[in-house]
C-alpha cells in the first residue's frame, strides 16, 4: 500500500500511549509525504499528509494543519478544516470529521462536515452524515446516512426552465396513462 | 381505477437497447421541490451519484438507505433478507418523498407489502412516493440514472441478482392500499412511473 518511515511510527505510538487524558493530539511533526490516496481531493492541498497506518489505533481527538490519512482505526475526533482528510481502504473511522476536502475509501461511521467536497469510492462503507458543498459517492460503496449540500443561492439551476419550456415536445414522446388526480401543488 | 390501462406484453428485443426517457414525475416533483425547499427526501435505490446529486442539491437533506446492497448483504451471508427492513428505521411522519426505484419489483408480495407498511409510517401526510418499475431488463437490477433534462437512463447492476415479480398496474397499486394514487405514466420503453400520496 504505502511505506510509512519507522520514525513515524514511532512517533505516533508515542502520541497514542501519552493519549489518556483524551487530549487532542497535535499531529504536526510525523509527516509522511505521499500516500496510495492519490485524488485530487488529498492532493489538492500542497502540504504535507500524515498518515495513521494500518496497525494504529488511535481513541482521542486530532487537531492537525495537514492533511491526514487513517490507515488503522480512529475513535474520536478530528479537526483540520483547511485541510483534506482519508479514510484509507483499510482504515476505519468512528467519529466526527471537520475537514476541507474528505475522501473515504474505508469504514466511516460517524459525521463529515467539509467545507469542500467529500468522495467515498466504491469499497467505502458509510454509516453517518454528511453536510458538504459538493458530493460524488461511487457505485458499489455501502451508504446509509444523510446528506446536506451547501447551496449557493446565486447559482442558478437551468434544468427545470429549460424542461418546462420544452416540456410540449417532451410529451409527445412518452406515451402517459390519464392520471387518477391531478398534482395537488402546496 | 377505470382509467388505468393494463401493461402490454414486455418487448424483450428492447432488452439490448439503451433505454432513456423523459420522466414526467421526475420533473414535477423537482419543480415541487424547488418550491418548498425544505423538503426531506428518503432513496431507498440502489446508490448513485448522479441522483443523489440530483435531491441533495433541491432537498434540504437527503437520506439514503441502499435497500439492494443490505439485501445483498444477507443474501450472500445466509441470512433472511425479510429481516432488512430494520434498516429503515426512521422516526414517523419524517419524509416529504420516499423514491422507491426498481425496488417493489424484485420483492415477493410480502416483502412489498412490508415495505409499503413501513414507508406509510415513515413519510408525512400528504407525502409522496415515487415509484419507478422496470419491465425491459426485467432479468438485471438496475439504476435509474437521472440525466440532464430529467432523462433517466437506466445502468445495469450486474453484482445484484434478485427476482422479479411481474405485476400489472392494479397489482402495484393494490400494494400501496394507505396511499392515493396520484399519478400514473407508462413508456413505451417498459418503464412505469407511479405517484402515490398519502
Amino acid at each position: 500500500m504505502f511505506k510509512q518511515s519507522e520514525k513515524a511510527k514511532k512517533d505516533l505510538n508515542k502520541k497514542v500511549e501519552n493519549d489518556s487524558t483524551k487530549k487532542p493530539i497535535e499531529v504536526s511533526s510525523t509527516a509522511v509525504v505521499g500516500s496510495n490516496l492519490s485524488r485530487d481531493t488529498l492532493t489538492s492541498s500542497k502540504s504535507e499528509n500524515t498518515i495513521i497506518g494500518e496497525k494504529i489505533s488511535i481513541e482521542g481527538n486530532i487537531r492537525s494543519e495537514e492533511n491526514l490519512t487513517i490507515e488503522g482505526f480512529m475513535k474520536g475526533n478530528v479537526k483540520i478544516e483547511k485541510h483534506s482528510f482519508g479514510v484509507g481502504s483499510k482504515g476505519r473511522f468512528e467519529g466526527e470529521i471537520r475537514a476541507n476536502n474528505v475522501l473515504i475509501s474505508g469504514l466511516l461511521h460517524g459525521k463529515v462536515n467539509a467545507t469542500g467536497k467529500v468522495e467515498i469510492t466504491k469499497n467505502a462503507d458509510f454509516y453517518g452524515a454528511i453536510k458538504a458543498d459538493s458530493i460524488a459517492i461511487e457505485e458499489g460503496a455501502f451508504f446509509k446516512g444523510e446528506i446536506e449540500l451547501g447551496r449557493d443561492p446565486h447559482k442558478k439551476d437551468d434544468s427545470v426552465g429549460k424542461q418546462m419550456k420544452e416540456t410540449g415536445h417532451r410529451e409527445k414522446q412518452v406515451s402517459s396513462l390519464p392520471s387518477v388526480e391531478a398534482v395537488k401543488e402546496n | 381505477m377505470d382509467a388505468i390501462i393494463d401493461i402490454p406484453p414486455i418487448n424483450s428485443h428492447l432488452e439490448s437497447e439503451t433505454i432513456a426517457y423523459t420522466s414526467k414525475i421526475l420533473q414535477q416533483l423537482a419543480n415541487r421541490l424547488e418550491k418548498q425547499r425544505r423538503a426531506l427526501v428518503l432513496d431507498v435505490g440502489t446508490v448513485c451519484n448522479e441522483n443523489i446529486n440530483f435531491f441533495a442539491q433541491r432537498a434540504k437533506k437527503l437520506f439514503v438507505c441502499d435497500i439492494f446492497a443490505h439485501m445483498n448483504r444477507y443474501q450472500n451471508s445466509g441470512l433472511k433478507t425479510k429481516s432488512v427492513w430494520r434498516h429503515l428505521d426512521y422516526a414517523p411522519n419524517s419524509f416529504d418523498v420516499i423514491n422507491l426505484w426498481n425496488l417493489v419489483e424484485h420483492l415477493n408480495d410480502n416483502d412489498a407489502k412490508r415495505l409499503t407498511e413501513i414507508c406509510s409510517k415513515i413519510v408525512k401526510k400528504k407525502g409522496l412516493l415515487f415509484v419507478i418499475e422496470n419491465d425491459v431488463s426485467a432479468q438485471a437490477v438496475s439504476s435509474f440514472v437521472i440525466g440532464e433534462d430529467f432523462q433517466i437512463s437506466l445502468r445495469p447492476q450486474t453484482h445484484l441478482d434478485f427476482p422479479w415479480y411481474c405485476r400489472h398496474n392494479r397489482a402495484v397499486i393494490s400494494l400501496f392500499t394507505s396511499f392515493s394514487t396520484v399519478k400514473i405514466f407508462q413508456y413505451r420503453k417498459g418503464i412505469r412511473e407511479f405517484l402515490f400520496q398519502l
